[in-house]
């Protein structure tokens, strides 16, 4: 009786993670990924939504299986087994998620380090956070010193952002790029980025800054090279503007 | 065994202020004619007399008077309607007697309105209060969620949507979530320990009233000028540093919750250590009291660094301190430093209480002990002393020390392995059990499937890389809302069914209750999932307007949010009209074996007539002969004769 019980209770789990996993593949959850640091945190993502998977049907399919299986009669008054406890079950249900959670922290902290890093040459742009508005001043290369309200970005260099706020806690993020920092006033960050993809992607404001906090957006426009290049030059030159 | 029995004297002469005038002035409530104008008095008109010595114009400055009203006006309303009459009586020489119990126990329903000293009394005080917040923080929920039903601005400005979203999350917060634990563990844990009541009865009733004190304050915000406060429950100096008057409104109305929160939590830990009846030793507790142990330990310990950093960002307002303010030094980060050191142990304060109802529930309902009784009470333990190394994973992108984020990051995620525990744990419980599917059970299997997708959109979060990107986005929303109602205020409407009958001596209205048990499980899914998509996908947390590719979703959170708000209507149907006129419940309808059962329902007024021994385990379901507690005298007769009758 025990032994056929587990296998429909693993027949159930298999179900459960099966539907779970369509809809996990089939809604497209994440934002199309437009920089090299989105694809590893992706990579993190994929990891925590397998394993939360695994543990969602294990869990509902108990559930279900108790609910259908262990249902009481109307005319039952008697008590269940009295399993007090299982030392070895009890053992395993706290090492298995150890393992599992050190796993994602291990693969966390990897990405988290490379996230960080900028490589030797990265273009250098001053974020700055106003209520309710953002600023780009770029620090180096042909466009040195120029500021405009949009974020202009070369494709395929990696990116070092300085961002700043003159007043209150503002956030930082292009969900395509999916990095993100607080601009905190008095404490310039450091944030890196390497765009993938061109396009046009917006900069949104993610931490309530005030009654303009929800109108606060801007956009990272990552254009080719060569493009940007030219861009960079004629703003250089007192050019272009934005 | 000898017989042991308590005698209280119940009536006598309440002690009386002294006076002249017309006795109704004097009378509580009556009073609070002329002490609130008092109390306002006294604080406004210490700012004034301050304001003229220094040479300051104009000597009436509203914003300033009001703030210093808001610590004077509260004390003009506890000492209105009674709550220091007792002390105030001692002190000035009046005959008191500790063994008073004049203001004990309800006889009618006007005793539900004055300060009482009873638990049972302040249990259900408590917890009709939060059921009012409940309502008023929906509501607000309903016109915001109104509000973003469409891109763009419709019926509000978005100051007033930014003070809308954050006055219901301070009030689901501190005005429901975390009291009524407190209120529900008034009701339970003195009956479940064998005591006659909490260890300091006028303290408990002193605890409830700075409830309605705060939420009042909370709510009263809108009316000022400038709008409510409007910086998110959290806060955030230094912009929560510079916004209108009502933020005031919030740091104030946090200290008078946390105060309240303080007294309640040192009562239970004395309550809990002291008074437990003979033969409970902690490994023969119920888990709703190891919860409610681990929970007090918490809120003792956590508390005062809420109140540190709202007093904090007042001074920097009211008294140009610079604690937060980057231009003269201050340290930014340190709010939130202070704040989450707090409010990430607050998550548990409002999560643990509810672990203990589920566990109660799913035992009494499986017929079955719980399994891993003592991983059970250590994994509360664990969840408390981690709970205070993860603070900092609300900050991963705040710009704190770099340092910081792998080791917050590890022991975060190491939580998952005491809260995992505890739902394996309620699993194997179920297993091979006699399972009834009532309202309460209903609500705690509800309770463990939606806690898990809390639970583990949890782990993402507590993962750095993937914490940066859905910081303070709609995913954080629905992660929030599947823990605390998905999670929380599930494992309440569990304990609120299940003790109803103990509570009211009715039984409320069963197909009612399951009604209510699915419209709530299946919008609340409908509302809070599709919120983790949003998220993802750029949307962020509190704001007032949002791209239009959000649109369609949006609006379908809207409809279903207002069918969850609606379904509330229900529960109170069914609790008003079942407390009215519901069939009478007997002591032990359910056949639980913890002493709370084991005495009449509603429980006499000082719960027991002999205080019961304690000679088992709480919950020894199947075991041939076994008990958890016994009745000396005469009790332990009539609990044998309700076991025959029943079989």
């Amino acid at each position: 009786m025990r032994r056929r019980s587990f296998v429909q209770l693993a027949v159930l789990a298999v179900l459960v993670a099966a539907a779970t996993t369509a809809i996990a593949l089939l809604i497209p959850w994440l934002p199309e990924s437009a920089g090299k640091e989105r694809d590893r945190i992706d990579l993190v993502f994929w990891l925590a939504t397998g394993i939360a998977i695994a543990i969602f049907a294990i869990v509902v399919s108990a559930i279900v299986f108790a609910v259908v299986k262990f249902r009481a009669r109307p005319d039952d008054d008697s008590d269940g087994p009295p399993i007090h406890g299982q030392t070895t079950l009890e053992i395993v249900w706290t090492a298995v998620p150890t393992v599992l959670v050190t796993a994602i922290a291990v693969l966390s902290a990897i990405v988290l380090h490379d996230n960080a890093s900028a490589g030797r040459d990265p273009l250098r742009v001053r974020v700055t956070a106003v209520q309710f508005a953002w600023s780009f001043t770029y620090l180096n290369g042909p466009a040195k010193n120029v500021t405009i309200p949009v974020l202009r970005l070369p494709l395929g260099r990696p990116v070092k952002l300085q961002i700043e706020s003159k007043d209150v806690i503002h956030s930082f993020w292009v969900p395509e790029l999916g990095q993100k920092q607080d601009a905190v006033p008095g404490r310039p960050q450091t944030l890196v980025i390497t765009p993938t993809k061109p396009g046009t992607f917006p900069v949104v404001c993610t931490e309530l800054c005030g009654l303009g906090h929800a109108l606060m957006r801007s956009q990272a426009i990552v254009m080719r090279p060569g493009a940007f290049d030219a861009w960079a030059k004629s703003a250089g030159q007192g050019g272009a503007t934005s | 065994m000898s017989k042991v029995t308590v005698e209280h004297e119940v009536q006598a002469a309440p002690p009386r202020l002294p006076g002249r005038g017309p006795r109704v002035l004097l009378s509580p409530w009556f009073r609070l004619v002329w002490t609130i104008p008092l109390f306002f008095g006294i604080g406004a008109g210490i700012v004034s007399l301050v304001r003229w010595l220094e040479g300051w114009h104009p000597i009436w400055q509203g914003s300033v008077q009001t703030t210093v009203a808001l610590v004077t006006i509260p004390f003009g309303f506890l000492v209105g309607i009674g709550a220091f009459d007792y002390w105030l009586a001692y002190a000035i020489g009046q005959p008191t007697r500790p063994e008073d119990h004049s203001s004990h126990g309800a006889r009618s329903w006007r005793d539900y309105l004055r300060v009482n000293t009873d638990h049972k009394v302040i249990g259900i005080q408590y917890i009709a209060a939060n059921i009012f917040f409940l309502i008023a923080g929906g509501l607000l929920a309903m016109l915001f969620r109104a509000e973003l039903a469409e891109p763009g601005m419709q019926y509000v400005s978005t100051q007033t949507f930014n003070g809308l979203v954050s006055v219901h999350a301070a009030l689901m917060i501190f005005l429901v979530i975390v009291p009524v634990f407190a209120g529900i563990g008034n009701y339970v844990i003195p009956l479940m320990i064998g005591a006659p009541d909490m260890a300091f009865p006028r303290l408990n009733a002193l605890s409830f009233w700075l409830l309605p004190v705060a939420g009042i304050m909370m709510l009263a915000s809108f009316l000022v000028p400038g709008g409510a406060f409007a910086t998110g429950w959290t806060s955030y100096a230094p912009l929560a540093s510079h916004q209108p008057l009502g933020q005031v409104f919030f740091n104030m109305g946090v200290q008078w919750a946390g105060a309240s929160s303080i007294m309640t939590a040192l009562n239970f830990l004395v309550t809990i250590i002291t008074m437990r009846a003979p033969g409970m030793t902690f490994w023969r507790m119920p888990l709703l009291v190891w919860a409610n142990f681990t929970t007090s330990t918490l809120v003792v310990l956590a508390t005062p660094f809420i109140a540190g950093s709202q007093f904090f960002v007042m001074f920097d307002r009211i008294m140009h301190t610079n604690f937060f303010e980057p231009d003269a030094g201050g340290y930014v980060l340190g709010y939130q430093h202070i704040f989450w050191f707090y409010s990430h142990p607050a998550v548990y304060i409002m999560m643990l209480p509810g672990f203990g109802i589920i566990s109660e529930v799913i035992s009494t309902f499986a017929r079955k002990p719980i399994f891993g009784y003592r991983l059970m009470a250590l994994s509360l333990v664990a969840i408390l002393v981690l709970g205070f190394s993860v603070w900092a994973h609300h900050m991963f992108v705040a710009g704190m020390a770099p340092w910081l984020r792998v080791p917050m990051m590890v022991t975060s995620l190491l939580i998952a392995v005491p809260t995992g525990i505890k739902i394996f744990s309620w699993l194997a419980t179920l297993w091979e059990g006699r399972i009834r599917f009532t309202t309460p059970m209903l609500f705690a299997l509800g309770f463990i499937a939606n806690f898990l997708i809390g639970g583990l959109s949890g782990v993402y979060l507590g993962s750095v890389p993937i914490d940066i990107h859905v910081s303070d986005t709609y995913f954080v929303v629905a992660h929030i809302h599947y823990v605390l109602f998905g999670g929380s205020l599930l494992t309440v409407f569990a304990g609120l069914y299940y003790w109803f009958p103990k509570m009211t001596g009715r039984m409320y209205n069963e197909r009612l209750g399951k009604i209510h048990f699915w419209i709530t499980i299946v919008a609340m899914n409908l509302t809070f999932f599709p919120m983790h998509w949003l998220g993802l996908q750029g949307m962020p947390r509190r704001v007032a307007d949002y791209q239009d590719r959000f649109a369609d979703l949006n609006l379908a959170i809207s409809i279903s949010s207002f069918v969850l708000g609606a379904s509330i209507v229900l529960f109170l149907y069914n609790i008003i009209t079942s407390w009215a006129r519901g069939p009478k419940a007997d002591g032990n309808p359910w056949r639980a074996r913890s002493i709370e059962w084991q005495v009449s329902s509603p429980p006499p007024i000082f719960n027991f007539d002999e205080i019961p021994q304690v000679v088992g385990g709480p919950y020894e379901y199947g075991v041939e002969g076994a008990r958890h507690a016994v009745f000396s005298g005469n009790g332990a007769v009539r609990l044998e004769d309700a076991e025959k009758a029943r079989r």
